[in-house]
């Protein structure tokens, strides 16, 4: 069990190391990939774009060193469903936008939030295996169930 | 350290990181520039290409001439354009420009009456979804070939008329009224 979870991990963190490292090159495009979402005011779609790959990164590299990977799998969960509503919300909404998952410039399909709802699944599931052990009682203390 | 706290400095690190990075990068985006969407900016979908501009010494093969979407919706909310909606029929039945006959690429089982409506317009606009404006093109082509004279393609696809707050509706009929009597 504990193999398939770093594996996950593993998985989950390379995924989207190498998802940021695309967007690195061309910040710029990434920026009009968020910005054909029309969900973030245009006069903070750079910012947002630059701090998107900034925190994936991030939490990437945590995830794989397997520091802090609750929070980094949360985090990464957080912008995966981000990402699926705005997907869906595009797609439903007739925009024919692309994705800007990877870098590229492919267009955004109801496959691609199927692919992303997956990811969501597989990070919550990195998360909820990441929980920190139960705490152990202080020596001396008496054990709460065992209070009548 | 908590879930929370491990979140917040990652979330904090990462923004710091990435605006690093995007000052690093070969092709920033630009911080203090808006950045529209492709169909708000009018040039990014469907737009006629600069190397398909029609060549002086050779006949150029019949394309539809573009309109904009701003033009587009004042003849819509006048009833003086027909439109046509080239996407899907999923597409058109979540939402379409009021009034929008549904003309598929592959034939539409009533497309004899609807090209009638149509004819009594002296505009047609056609749209579609994509970027290309290829499926709207091909639908443009078929009409100037059934004999409506002035067809053109809508600037910026469906995106850019749902940007605009066009007049749209998910049923049949809208500003036009229920009869949808082009004038």
């Amino acid at each position: 069990m504990k193999l398939v979870a770093a594996a996950a991990r593993l998985l989950l963190g390379g995924l989207f190391l190498w998802a940021s490292a695309t967007k690195v090159p061309d910040m710029g495009a990434f920026a009009e990939s968020v910005a054909n979402y029309r969900i973030v005011p245009a006069g903070l779609v750079s910012v947002t774009a630059a701090m998107v790959v900034g925190v994936e990164i991030l939490a990437s590299v945590a995830l794989i060193a397997n520091v802090w990977s609750r929070g980094a799998a949360l985090i990464l969960a957080g912008l995966l469903a981000v990402f699926t509503v705005g997907l869906a919300s595009a797609l439903a909404r007739g925009i024919d936008l692309a994705c800007g998952c990877f870098g590229g410039n492919d267009p955004a399909t109801w496959w691609t939030v199927l692919r992303d709802l997956v990811l969501l699944a597989l990070a919550l599931g990195v998360a909820a295996s990441s929980r920190p052990a139960p705490s152990r009682p202080i020596a001396g203390t008496p054990d709460p169930s065992s209070i009548p | 350290m908590n879930t929370f706290a491990q979140m917040a400095v990652i979330a904090m690190a990462g923004s710091a990181l990435g605006l690093a990075a995007n000052a690093l990068s070969p092709h920033p985006a630009v911080l203090r520039q808006a950045v529209l969407s492709a169909a708000e900016a009018g040039g990014g979908a469907c737009a006629m290409p600069a190397s398909e501009t029609p060549a002086v010494s050779a006949p150029a093969p019949w394309r539809p001439a573009r309109i904009g979407v701003e033009e587009a919706k004042g003849l819509c909310i006048a009833c003086l354009a027909g439109f046509v909606d080239a996407r899907g029929a999923h597409e058109y039945a979540h939402g379409h420009i009021a009034n929008a006959v549904h003309l598929p690429p592959a034939g539409h089982p009533d497309e004899l009456s609807a090209i009638a409506q149509l004819r009594t317009y002296p505009l047609v606009i056609v749209y579609d979804g994509e970027y290309s404006c290829a499926v709207a093109d091909d639908v443009a082509g078929r009409l100037r070939r059934a004999g409506l004279t002035d067809v053109r393609v809508l600037q910026g696809a469906w995106p850019a008329w749902v940007a605009s707050k066009g007049p749209s509706e998910a049923g049949i009929c809208g500003v036009c009224g229920l009869e949808a009597v082009p004038r």
